[in-house]
């Protein structure tokens, strides 16, 4: 309290800014929650009250085709396999948030394991439900695959082109070099454009496969050109001394990458390739552009038919939390490792 | 995520040793070595050249059954399609060269605003966040973790949204009568000059903006230079430009179905700057207020110790301390907002990415607009690259 | 030894006549579709109501749709071996293109810049519509010239977008062209009153007037008729077999109706044909099917299926839809339309 005090009310000046401010943002809160809580309609039948003027946000339209936003046009009575898949994609993701999971074995086969499972619940043939194809899998179970699909295939790719960068062979090093200086100068949207619309032409035919899984891999290839240089900085950090001591107990070059090397790198890594990984899930909105049913687009899809094209809003807002609950609290947990790594180095 | 596992991901690295000093080992080991590595990078070489050769060959048969003749001819065909957004004038009847140049200005164009918007309100908010008062410290963090956390094409959407249910033309916002804000767009009062005068009034002030960054004079007369000269211009070419007997302003008016006079941007366009500024002033805000951090407290201390002001301490002490760390990521970001512009097409603002992608559908000819499209990116980041750079090595130099 | 090399003979000369043998042969296109086991078919990234539209409970369904399913079971024999593939208008072509859809079957004008420059090829029209603007009533305009100064919503990479700009400035029509990837977008921006007018094809004017809006009354479609655009199947360069395939289900799909055969008494008149067109058309005397690589009674499943033309235009656009939309041009030549075929003989 005696600190708020200080920090609020220290000057005349401070205490009138302060004032002025807080009122600011209790009157805009207390606007949002009259509009969003007090005025609002919950009900989908209730849609005819959101008609009257003095109403507030109408969440009928949310009643009505959230599941058309979370699940986009997968087949209605499966959608229960589409929220365990969703589930056990937030549950990789948060799991590896833990500490007790933090050994290359466990990480990896967490990741596996999650991605495996959402799969084959999506996917449904191998386990012997209906199958149901990939075109029409759509909103956050849609968003939730195409992110863990890239950090997965990602994070490998990234490591490879850190190491080729890292090589001492000229030809390797240029290589890395040219591919990742090339695909960070593009706009994302360009480089998944040209694997969706313009790489089957320059295939051949048994290449080019399904246009989801090219866009999944030039997403990956762009995040491993990022996640590359998080890599670079993370090899940046660790002394010479390490080589040579690996070298003196006897180990091979191998050996030594891989026990001693690479776990100090990625731990120098960690906040950076967090910050990777929340940006990625960010970005995947990009590929409504190039015509996926991923959450944004079944939003626009929720208000686009009848009675619901008023409602944009309340759409916008509810799509809107989803991520940012998802962004913030990735965001925040960086920013809790970074400074807990600051406190480990003092 | 871990060492084991990615062994097997990278196969062609075998190996390379990574950059660390090699081992003393016997001439012979050695020359192995040697030999294997060159072989390793002989092989690289024949499946890179393996690679290109063979997707030519097959763009070549695939466009050959297609029945589409390749190359740029048609970039002197006249394109027949309108978009809604240009600085220049423009009609149906414009040729491909045209309309790309007309899309590749708007993507430069709206670049350059949103980085010099985001960057002024990206340091006010950062230093806001940077300073002892728990209010404004609280709004600020508001704002930075509101337009962060959000994907930006969501925001673009949203913002979209909202203004074209904005009022029409008939019953626009108006402030002051001359400055007017509809679901069209903004009008604002404008000199009496053509876009074409404005555009090129505007390069020449960018360019010599950038040659007085090169030279070898001090930050202030620098800016001196740039501004006395710029206002110079723009006097110069009111009195050679504004036709006869017409005011030096002009300011929006309605006629009929739209609004004349005055600088009118279109309802996209304000759309896109209100996003991407958005996004990105909460971006460089972090970046600024994590620079102001690193800068140290005995410095400062010092500062209050010689009796100097906290204005004085802030704009010779601490802002240019903090600069040095805060250009390189901001650099990045500025980087980040030029490529952002692709996303117009999303709203239907004609940035190059759209023009291109319906030219696309227009023409048939996609290897040759992807290639335009590649190149004006490449172009536009390495041009940018070395901007900041030199921007940087002046931030160094002044501290040596 | 003499056996083999007259073996290769004929061989040879055999593969040098493929227009003589491949008849009866798959066209590569339908090759492939039978190996994959669907046929790939373009959809919208939403909703071209009539034509390509999602429905509540997330399935396709829509004049364009029907005629995929058509496809499917000529092909496969099942009308749900069909994937919808969601493009955009601007991203329909390259699609092709690459092999992402079989064909486009998607309101898509036949043109001859299409024809030459994309390296497409069409099927015989199935559907005529004018390109024509609807614009807010409130605006009092009737007629394009009165749009003066307005701002013209379009979606990208159309013909409406081209053949709109053309009319405009051959009018000496001042005007601001938005254009937008998605008509889901280009609808909300229209009705928010971001533009005056919408650039159209007028069937779909029409029918967005019948359901968006509460009151129709709010929107005129201008008189002037802006083009006259026939649409086609658009397929690869390359595969004539597979464009006559399409032809001749459109011809059946057209021919069914003038002869009265209903997806409702298809079966009872191929046990019973009253005449041989109909007896071959029906595939109860073979033949038919043989000469495009089908089965004989391809075109009695089809029909059976989805119906004829006529049972296809009432339940997506006409009488039996939300949008009544009149046949006008797109009845039988007979009812005093533009629909014909070719002799089926």
């Amino acid at each position: 309290m005696e600190a708020t005090r200080r920090r609020a009310f220290a000057t005349p000046a401070d205490t009138v800014i302060s004032v002025i401010v807080f009122g600011l943002l209790f009157y805009i809160l207390w606007l949002v929650i009259d509009w969003a809580f007090v005025r609002a309609v919950w009900s989908a039948d209730a849609v005819d009250q959101c008609k009257v003027d003095s109403i507030g946000a109408c969440w009928s339209v949310i009643d009505a085709r959230h599941r058309l936003i979370l699940f986009g046009l997968y087949p209605f009575e499966e959608h229960w396999r589409s929220t365990a898949a969703c589930a056990s994609i937030i549950a990789t993701v948060v799991l590896s948030c833990m500490p007790a999971f933090w050994s290359s074995r466990r990480l990896i086969t967490l990741w596996i394991v999650g991605f495996a499972a959402y799969y084959l619940l999506m996917e449904g043939s191998l386990i012997g439900l209906p199958q149901v194809t990939t075109d029409q899998w759509g909103g956050l179970s849609l968003t939730l695959f195409l992110f863990s699909s890239v950090v997965l295939l990602g994070m490998p790719m990234g490591l490879g082109l850190a190491l080729m960068r890292r090589s001492n062979m000229p030809v390797v090093r240029l290589t890395a070099t040219l591919i990742i200086d090339f695909v960070r100068s593009l706009p994302l949207l360009t480089t998944l454009f040209t694997a969706a619309v313009i790489l089957p032409i320059l295939l051949p035919e048994w290449l080019q496969g399904d246009k989801i899984w090219r866009v999944i891999l030039a997403f990956a290839l762009f995040f491993a050109c990022y996640q590359a240089e998080v890599f670079r900085g993370g090899f940046q950090a660790i002394p010479k001394g390490q080589w040579e001591a690996g070298k003196a107990l006897g180990l091979g070059q191998w050996t030594t990458l891989f026990d001693i090397i690479l776990p100090q790198v990625f731990r120098h890594a960690l906040p950076a390739t967090i910050n990777m990984v929340v940006l990625t899930f960010k970005e995947t909105a990009i590929v409504i552009i190039i015509g996926f049913f991923e959450m944004l687009a079944s939003a626009g899809a929720a208000f686009g038919t009848g009675e619901w094209v008023p409602y944009y809003l309340e759409v916008y807002v509810f799509v809107g939390l989803i991520y940012w609950v998802f962004i913030f609290s990735l965001g925040q947990y960086g920013e809790y490792l970074k400074n807990r790594m600051k406190v480990d180095h003092r | 995520m871990r060492p084991r596992a990615v062994t097997g991901a990278g196969p062609k690295l075998s190996n390379s040793r990574f950059g660390e000093p090699m081992v003393a080992a016997t001439a012979r080991s050695r020359k192995t070595a040697q030999m294997r590595r060159l072989l390793i990078q002989a092989v690289i070489i024949i499946a890179l050249v393996a690679i290109v050769w063979s997707t030519y060959t097959t763009a070549q048969t695939n466009l050959n059954a297609l029945g589409i003749t390749g190359g740029y001819a048609f970039l002197e065909r006249a394109t027949g399609w309108s978009y809604s957004f240009s600085l220049i004038p423009r009609s149906v009847d414009d040729t491909y060269l045209r309309t790309l140049t007309i899309g590749f200005i708007n993507t430069l164009f709206l670049g350059t605003l949103c980085i010099v918007l985001s960057t002024i309100i990206g340091f006010a908010v950062g230093s806001i966040r940077d300073t002892s008062n728990l209010a404004l410290q609280t709004i600020a963090s508001v704002y930075v973790q509101l337009f962060r956390n959000l994907p930006l094409i969501l925001q673009l959407v949203f913002w979209y949204a909202v203004f074209i249910h904005l009022p029409g033309p008939r019953q626009a916002y108006a402030l002051g009568e001359i400055v007017l804000f509809s679901n069209r767009g903004l009008m604002l009062p404008a000199l009496n000059i053509s876009g074409q005068t404005a555009l090129i009034l505007l390069l020449g002030s960018i360019a010599l903006g950038v040659i007085v960054l090169f030279a070898r004079i001090t930050a202030m007369r620098a800016l001196f230079v740039w501004a006395s000269a710029t206002v110079l211009a723009i006097a110069v070419s009111l009195l050679m430009f504004v036709p006869e007997g017409e005011p030096i302003a002009s300011v929006p008016t309605l006629k009929g179905l739209r609004f004349q006079g005055g600088m009118q941007m279109t309802i996209e366009l304000v759309a896109m700057i209100v996003a991407i500024v958005l996004y990105s002033s909460a971006y460089i805000a972090e970046v600024v207020r994590g620079g102001l951090a690193e800068v140290p407290r005995g410095l400062i201390e010092a500062g209050q110790a010689l009796g100097l002001s906290g204005r004085t301490i802030w704009s010779r002490i601490k802002l240019p301390m903090a600069l040095r760390s805060i250009i390189p990521p901001l650099g990045n970001q500025w980087i980040f907002v030029m490529k952002a512009t692709t996303i117009g097409v999303a709203i239907g603002f004609s940035d190059l990415f759209m023009i291109v992608s319906t030219s696309l559908t227009q023409t048939g000819q996609t290897l040759e607009l992807i290639a335009i499209l590649m190149g004006a990116f490449l172009l536009i980041n390495f041009a940018l690259a070395q901007f900041v750079n030199v921007i940087n090595r002046r931030m160094q130099l002044k501290s040596h | 030894m003499l056996k083999t090399l007259a073996k290769l003979t004929v061989a040879a000369l055999a593969a040098s006549v493929p227009v003589m043998v491949s008849a009866a042969e798959p066209a590569p296109t339908t090759q492939k579709i039978i190996d994959r086991g669907t046929l790939l078919c373009t959809g919208h990234n939403g909703s071209f109501f009539g034509f390509v539209e999602v429905n509540d409970r997330n399935e396709w369904k829509g004049l364009d749709i029907d005629m995929c399913r058509g496809l499917a079971t000529a092909i496969l024999g099942d009308s749900d071996k069909v994937q919808i593939v969601p493009l955009s208008w601007a991203q329909r072509f390259p699609a092709l293109q690459s092999g992402d859809v079989d064909l486009i079957i998607k309101a898509t004008t036949w043109t001859m810049g299409r024809d030459t420059e994309l390296g497409l090829q069409f099927s015989i029209p199935y559907f005529l519509g004018a390109a024509q603007f609807m614009a807010h009533a409130e605006l009092g305009v009737t007629e394009a010239a009165e749009l003066d100064g307005g701002t013209i919503c379009v979606e990208a990479g159309t013909t409406i977008e081209r053949i709109a700009g053309d009319f405009l400035s051959s009018n000496n029509i001042e005007h601001t062209m938005v254009s937008y990837e998605k008509g889901a977008e280009l609808r909300a921006a229209y009705l928010a009153k971001r533009c005056d007018a919408f650039a159209g094809w007028g069937p779909n004017l029409a029918v967005i007037r019948a359901t968006e809006v509460d009151d129709s009354g709010a929107h005129v479609i201008l008189s002037d008729q802006l083009s006259t655009d026939p649409i086609s199947a658009a397929m690869r360069q390359g595969d004539e077999e597979f464009v006559d395939l399409v032809n001749y289900l459109i011809a059946a799909l057209i021919k069914a109706e003038e002869l009265g055969i209903t997806s409702e008494n298809v079966n009872e008149i191929a046990a019973n044909p009253p005449s041989t067109t109909v007896a071959r058309l029906l595939g109860s005397d073979p033949g038919m099917g043989e000469r495009l690589g089908l089965r004989d009674t391809w075109a009695r499943e089809v029909i059976a299926e989805i119906g004829n033309f006529g049972q296809m235009y009432d339940r997506n656009l006409g009488k039996d839809s939300p949008y009544n939309l009149p046949r006008g041009l797109n009845a039988l030549w007979k009812d005093g339309g533009v629909l014909y075929t070719p002799i089926i003989d």
